[in-house]
């Protein structure tokens, strides 16, 4: 901890000098890589080493090399970028690193002064902190998609209007019809087209082909893990859920990610039964809150058994018209359109699961997420299953108010388990 | 009657079902029954709006999905009210958005006629859209309101305190359907039209290139707490278009209070638009008055700007009384009679509820007059009182150009130090000391006043060093106020005012930061009189006006 924190006030040190602090940033990375692959955690099951390894590796490629590389969301269809090997850097993740990096805060203090609303969504603020600060590395272009919130667009233009970029962005209607599948589509050809410019190559359509029945093939195993979570658990940590989140959206259809996936199933098939209280997040893991980490990292009383974030599309992917299948994806996700759809998806995964309580993390400043917070309590308040909307930040610790949510956590805790 | 929100409601369409159409503006703060109904964190305008819909009966409701925090809303007004329809508006304006926005116009007029069980009025239809006034384009010299939504009173109130004509540009605009194509399908060209409104930030469109530059003359530019959408434009807008402009932060019910008006009414001055209304013009001594939220200062000054007397009394609950007692005060000192007074500017929060003074001018305009005169190099004005603090901008002749003001909390003003000695149990002047050699680098993190004083009990309660968390403290005041210098850009020489320049503490660290010293008054507390002062000479002695202009360097508007 206090080696993270001294690196940290290196960095802090050097923020006035650009190509100092990325050259510091992308050493951290590496630094990482080199450590999870020769000191892996013993207490891991070798799926998630290998997890740990595949993330970072992926997340450093657009950071080496950000001549090959785009700016994406976390729910950019990235199936057509790893068919065109370009490399995407999602933005929210290089929030949660800057945020492990304890650099968190002097981003997000850059951002708001440089006139930002102090109440966006600290994972955009992080990000748009480093591009002020000019440490982050110009990529060719930007992708992002209207979906799962307002702060997208305007996070990506701002930056690539600071950083002269092209931008691509994806507008994904509320609701899926015959119109609307037609008009993604018609948007994902254009962007294609963009981007074979930007990089001049061609996209490789049986190339994307191949991924998304890759992508298929995962999402059978995704749909496996679900099952056996009903009875077993893995009891890692917060920080492999939201890893997997890494996998299950911007580097889906990577043949890492199949076989991470295949490990897994492995790995949860011969891992113990759930002998303590199954909890099930709802949008984030706040694997940065102490209290939180305390309960849910290695634990047999308490088993974190993942976010829905992580299951929000569970079919299959068309691939004979791999644009079409794309634009139906988008729009199908569970956190596009109506709450209602976002109920029904959770009711389903709860069905399967059967945790024995929900916490929905209401990450500040994510009106999307925690706008539907008591409708969720109603809902599984008829449902006959305890829950529990605490707030924080799953970025900026400096909004998490340890003592409130301790107490929240611990009563809500001590009741589930007397249940 | 049909409730709706957005500019982009199809109101034409539920008019032509012969039905009324009703903006929703929320006066008031959200009550408790909205609290259990959805996150406190959510936008204070939407929280609003739910409770107009409920407390008032607004029973048929239309929505746009035009940000996350109205999408919620229709998710949790639905089955709570009679009819609630949500219309997806795309973000893009090209052909097939506009096709598919003419389905959704399409989708919801089926869901009215069965909800209503009666056709809309086609007839009708065209006829409004007939009637409807396509305003045009091509602008006289205006005053642009740009950003979150407007409350339709504070807009009033502007226009009448303007002496240019304003467009309104917001979420509440009124300008629509300037374009409407004949055509065969007029819907589909209603939906058109509509859809290539002047786009909001939610849309793929570059707003600015929409903004006609050479007709506007400055722009006032409203967010909203938990509206996330117009701080990015904000952030840009300054540079891309290089007008002057006024940023006003509030959460939406609060738009139309006093504080508010005073930066409005500041900004019109400073861009030369505000009505002039000069009455008396007089010689002799002239008084400046400035009625704070913790002080009531009075500067009297001869007809050559000479400072006579000044005084400073602290603000009781009354702020008439206090200004008369300072008033009375500082005529004392000065051994003159009211009669010998020609002219009283008054300024500050109190200024309109000051019978005897002649004219009022916002602190803003006063604190630039002073603190040129006082240095004429000034570039910069930090200026921390009991209840706010802002930073003025002037150019090269002493004119406010720019100013950004903390919002309504107290937190890096002076209360916030007051509440800091008080919890510490040391006095304000062994809080204002300077702290060099500390044991420990404390941070401060909360910046609101309630948070960070648990903060300091719980330092307080770790055994950690007085002086370690005085410096603390004042280094957090430091850094808010250099969080607003860096608003209006940074510029010497700096000048600070207010009760807070008193607090050598505050001050070393701001010099800190900024690395540059930062020039002291003899009194900083009395420059926003000493500037309304200035003023009254000028206004009350015009032959000396050429004179006061050499002088002060002060231009005529």
């Amino acid at each position: 901890m206090d080696l993270i924190k001294t690196y940290s006030n290196i960095i802090k040190k050097n923020l006035g000098n650009p190509y100092r602090a990325f050259k510091l940033i992308k050493l951290g990375f590496d630094i990482v890589y080199k450590y999870v692959s020769f000191f892996p955690d013993k207490r891991l099951p070798e799926s998630l080493k290998y997890l740990n390894r595949i993330c970072i590796k992926n997340i450093k490629k657009p950071i080496d090399h950000p001549e090959n590389s785009i700016w994406v969301n976390i729910f950019a269809p990235t199936e057509l970028l790893i068919a065109m090997q370009i490399y995407p850097l999602f933005i929210e993740a290089y929030s949660s690193f800057m945020s492990g990096f304890l650099i968190e805060d002097y981003l997000i203090d850059k951002a708001e002064s440089a006139g930002i609303s102090n109440t966006l969504c600290s994972y955009h603020k992080a990000f748009i902190g480093s591009g002020e600060l000019n440490i982050l590395q110009k990529p060719k272009m930007a992708v992002t998609t209207s979906l799962a919130c307002d702060a997208n667009i305007n996070s990506f233009r701002y930056l690539s209007d600071k950083y002269d970029l092209p931008l691509y962005i994806i507008d994904v209607p509320y609701e899926y019809n015959r119109n609307t599948v037609e008009y993604v589509k018609k948007q994902l050809i254009e962007m294609i087209g963009l981007i074979e410019d930007v990089f001049e190559r061609k996209l490789d359509i049986d190339k994307l082909r191949e991924i998304i029945i890759r992508e298929n093939e995962t999402r059978k195993l995704i749909n496996e893990y679900i099952d056996n979570l009903r009875l077993r658990s893995l009891n890692s940590t917060m920080t492999f859920e939201m890893y997997m989140l890494f996998t299950s959206h911007v580097f889906m259809g990577m043949e890492e990610t199949y076989s991470f996936y295949k490990m897994l199933i492995n790995d949860i098939k011969r891992a113990p039964l759930r002998t303590g209280k199954g909890i099930f997040f709802v949008h984030l893991v706040p694997m940065f809150e102490n209290s939180f980490k305390e309960y849910f990292n290695f634990n047999n009383e308490y088993h974190l058994l993942g976010c829905d974030l992580n299951f929000d599309f569970l079919a299959e992917v068309e691939y004979d018209d791999p644009f079409e299948g794309i634009a139906k994806k988008l729009i199908l996700n569970t956190y596009n359109g109506g709450f209602n759809r976002r109920i029904h998806s959770l009711g389903n995964i709860i069905d399967r699961i059967e945790p024995d309580g929900i916490i929905q993390f209401c990450h500040f400043g994510c009106k999307q997420s925690i706008g539907g917070a008591y409708i969720l309590k109603r809902f599984f308040k008829d449902k006959g299953i305890p829950f529990l909307a605490v707030d924080g930040d799953g970025i900026d610790k400096r909004n998490n108010q340890e003592g409130q949510s301790r107490t929240r956590l611990e009563a809500f805790l001590e009741m589930v388990k007397r249940r | 009657m049909v409730g709706y929100v957005c500019k982009y409601t199809p109101i034409e369409i539920i008019q032509a079902f012969d039905e009324e159409v009703l903006r929703i503006e929320p006066e008031g703060k959200a009550g408790e029954d909205v609290e259990s109904l959805i996150h406190p964190n959510m936008c204070s305008f939407m929280k609003g709006a739910l409770e107009e819909i409920l407390k008032n009966n607004i029973n048929e409701v239309v929505l746009v999905n035009c940000c996350d925090s109205i999408r919620r809303l229709y998710d949790v007004l639905k089955g709570k009210i009679e009819f609630i329809h949500i219309i997806d508006l795309p973000r893009k304006t090209d052909d097939h958005a506009c096709s598919l926005f003419y389905n959704e116009i399409l989708k919801f007029i089926k869901a009215y006629e069965d909800f209503k069980g009666k056709k809309i009025d086609l007839d009708k239809f065209i006829k409004i859209l007939n009637d409807c006034k396509t305003e045009n384009q091509n602008f006289k010299k205006s005053i642009a309101v740009l950003g979150a939504r407007f409350n339709g009173s504070v807009l009033e109130k502007i226009k009448k305190r303007c002496s240019l004509n304003i467009i309104n540009l917001t979420c509440t605009g009124d300008n629509r359907l300037s374009k409407i194509e004949k055509r065969d399908n007029l819907i589909f060209s209603f939906a058109k039209a509509l859809l290539n409104s002047f786009p909001c930030m939610r849309m793929v469109d570059d707003r600015l290139r929409f903004i006609n530059k050479n007709n506007i003359k400055g722009i006032i530019y409203n967010t909203i707490k938990f509206c996330d959408f117009y701080s990015f434009e904000y952030a840009t807008l300054k540079s891309a278009l290089n007008l002057p402009i006024l940023k006003l932060e509030t959460d939406y019910s609060d738009l139309n209070n006093g504080q508010i008006v005073t930066r409005i009414d500041a900004f019109l001055e400073s861009v030369g638009a505000g009505r002039p209304n000069v009455k008396i013009k007089k010689k002799g001594y002239f008084a400046g008055i400035d009625s704070g939220s913790t002080s009531t200062n009075v500067v009297i000054i001869d007809e050559n700007k000479n400072i006579v007397s000044y005084s400073i009394v602290p603000t009781g609950a009354r702020a008439i009384d206090s200004a008369k007692r300072a008033y009375k005060t500082a005529l004392e000192k000065a051994d003159l009679k009211e009669k010998d007074i020609k002219y009283i500017v008054a300024t500050g929060y109190g200024r309109i509820s000051i019978p005897f003074s002649n004219k009022a001018v916002t602190e803003i305009t006063c604190h630039g007059r002073g603190a040129f005169y006082f240095d004429r190099e000034v570039r910069t004005i930090i200026d921390i009182g009991g209840q706010d603090s802002k930073v003025i901008r002037l150019d090269n002749s002493g004119s406010v150009v720019d100013f950004v003001m903390n919002d309504k909390c107290s937190a890096g003003t002076g209360r916030f130090l007051d509440v800091m000695s008080e919890t510490l149990g040391v006095s304000i002047s062994d809080l204002g000391r300077v702290v060099k050699d500390f044991k420990e680098d404390i941070v401060i993190t909360s910046m609101c006043t309630v948070f960070a004083e648990s903060e300091v009990i719980s330092l307080i309660a770790q055994n950690k060093e007085k002086k370690d968390i005085i410096r603390a403290l004042n280094r957090s005041v430091a850094s808010k106020a250099v969080s607003l210098i860096d608003r209006v850009g940074r510029r010497g020489k700096y000048m600070m005012t207010g009760g807070v320049a008193k607090n050598s503490g505050v001050v070393y660290e701001i010099e800190n930061k900024i690395g540059e010293k930062i020039i002291i008054p003899f009194e900083p507390q009395i420059v926003g009189a000493l500037g309304a002062a200035i003023i009254a000479t000028e206004i009350g002695n015009p032959s000396q006006r050429q004179q006061q202009l050499y002088n002060t360097g002060i231009p005529e508007n």
